[in-house]
């Protein structure tokens, strides 16, 4: 079943087109491991999803949910965790989880078991009381995905979360993405590390100049060809079209 | 999706608890125009007392407690402006806009703490100047539609700013020097019929005028003129949250920053 479904995206900065037709089906369970090069579309592709963003042309649909026609209901859907760590210096760990928790819908009781279980998935129980201004680098990282991942959401939309994070804290955030899979998420994982695709088990897309260039599983689509692809070398685009599912 | 008010409670809620945290665990700019008005109007109520004598016993008080109030409520500014400058510079506008919650009630979120913050500067200042120099209030309510409509300019001025401007150093240039400005043009640190008369005539472009004026007629108990003045405070708020909505609302504002 089709979870996420995004139609022919279109968005232009300063006559640049960023996204030319972008097209990404994504089924309930499924990772999406989207790669490509930086400048590819991939960040503003999340943007345009998470609704920060509105395209000149194309559809969203998050769960049959319209994401252009009604965003607020889109969004509700669900959870991002953007490319860069935003978070506030001054708030502690626990109160970043509390507030993003009751932001997702929790409350009470729920709400205090969701900020413990990811709090503990992410080995963030120790520090949760620790502003996030002092937190290290990958303290930082784990952070920020608990945020994004503290409530369940059919959708997940993860930019590049573990650049710059220790083997560790990878690790930890990888075994919470494939539990969120298995629960029934769609999940959209943007990466440079293709090793975490197969670790993952993700299926996989590879955008160029804005656009899905090729889409399929890794037994369709190696990730020697896809790192091709990035690199440079690869099959053009045309060859990539006609031999993978797109 | 249809969300019922309990939701919507619940997100301000939270929204309210958190940037309030902020607010107090930042709370050096707080502190500062929270004593200094009170230092000022302690040094210089003598000189103003002399200077205005003539108009009555109570004009030196009126003139040096309103006029600290605006200046000092004014140069506040920064704690509004930085409030919404920090969400743009941390990135955690766009984070906040990804999630359910409706922009009005982030922006809302953000207003109230600061609202709170620019009554309690004034309350303290006229609670000072009531206590330590006897200054009378003639009709409270008068007096506090006029405090409660210069907040509401204030706070949606400094939204604006930290919604419109694209660093901290933009930031700080505008507030310093619009906040002198605009006490000066206001006529806080010296009564307007007192200034050149240029500065007399662009001094109605000032909120600090406005402000002065409402202050004024409020401790006068002059109803007709407060309400006045109020109003037009009263839509220079509308003007600059609306600017405020606008430009928040808008795709990625991160990439006019500097």
């Amino acid at each position: 079943m089709i979870a996420f479904e995004a139609c022919g995206l279109v968005k232009t900065y300063g006559g640049r087109r960023a996204l030319d037709g972008f097209t990404l089906r994504v089924a309930a369970g499924e990772i999406a491991g989207l790669a490509g090069r930086n400048g590819a579309g991939k960040t503003t592709f999340v943007e345009v999803v998470a609704g920060l963003v509105r395209p000149e042309a194309g559809r969203v649909l998050v769960g049959g949910v319209d994401a252009l026609a009604r965003p607020r209901a889109a969004r509700a859907l669900t959870g991002v965790c953007p490319q860069e760590t935003a978070l506030y210096p001054a708030a502690t760990v626990a109160e970043h989880l509390r507030l993003f928790g009751a932001l997702a819908g929790l409350r009470g009781a729920a709400l205090r078991r969701a900020v413990d279980d990811i709090a503990e998935r992410m080995d963030l129980t120790d520090i949760a009381g620790k502003p996030a201004g002092l937190l290290s680098g990958g303290q930082r990282k784990r952070t920020q995905a608990a945020t994004a991942l503290i409530a369940e959401r059919p959708l997940l939309l993860l930019d590049e979360p573990t650049v710059g994070a220790d083997p560790a804290t990878r690790a930890q955030l990888l075994a919470v993405v494939a539990d969120r899979a298995a629960a029934g998420a769609a999940i959209v994982y943007t990466t440079h590390y293709l090793p975490e695709l197969a670790e993952l088990g993700a299926t996989v897309a590879v955008a160029q100049a804005g656009r899905i260039v090729a889409r399929g599983t890794q037994d369709d689509l190696s990730l020697e060809q896809v790192n091709a692809l990035l690199v440079g070398d690869g099959p053009g685009q045309e060859d990539h079209d006609g031999a993978v599912a797109a | 999706m249809a969300l019922s008010l309990p939701d919507t409670s619940i997100r301000m809620t939270a929204l309210v608890r958190h940037n309030a945290t902020l607010m107090l665990r930042e709370p050096g700019p707080v502190i500062s125009r929270l004593v200094q008005p009170l230092v000022l109007i302690t040094l210089m109520h003598p000189l103003y007392a002399a200077a205005l004598a003539a108009e009555g016993a109570q004009a030196g008080t009126v003139q040096v407690v309103t006029g600290m109030l605006v200046m000092f409520s004014l140069l506040a500014l920064s704690v509004v402006g930085t409030s919404i400058m920090t969400e743009r510079s941390w990135r955690t506008w766009d984070r906040l806009r990804s999630t359910r919650a409706r922009a009005a009630e982030l922006l809302g979120a953000k207003a109230v703490p600061a609202f709170a913050l620019l009554i309690a500067l004034q309350a303290e200042v006229i609670g000072f100047g009531v206590a330590a120099f006897g200054l009378r209030v003639p009709d409270p309510g008068l007096l506090m539609l006029a405090v409660a409509s210069w907040a509401l300019a204030l706070l949606g001025i400094g939204m604006a700013l930290g919604a419109a401007l694209r660093s901290q150093s933009e930031l700080h240039v505008a507030y310093d020097i619009g906040g002198i400005l605009f006490s000066a043009l206001g006529g806080a640190l010296i009564p307007s019929a007192e200034l050149p008369g240029w500065a007399r005539m662009i001094a109605p472009a000032s909120p600090g005028y406005w402000a002065m004026g409402a202050l004024r007629s409020a401790l006068r108990g002059q109803a007709t003129a407060t309400l006045r003045d109020a109003a037009v405070l009263a839509a220079v708020a509308v003007a600059a949250c609306a600017l405020t909505a606008w430009r928040m609302s808008r795709s990625s504002p991160r990439s006019r920053l500097l």
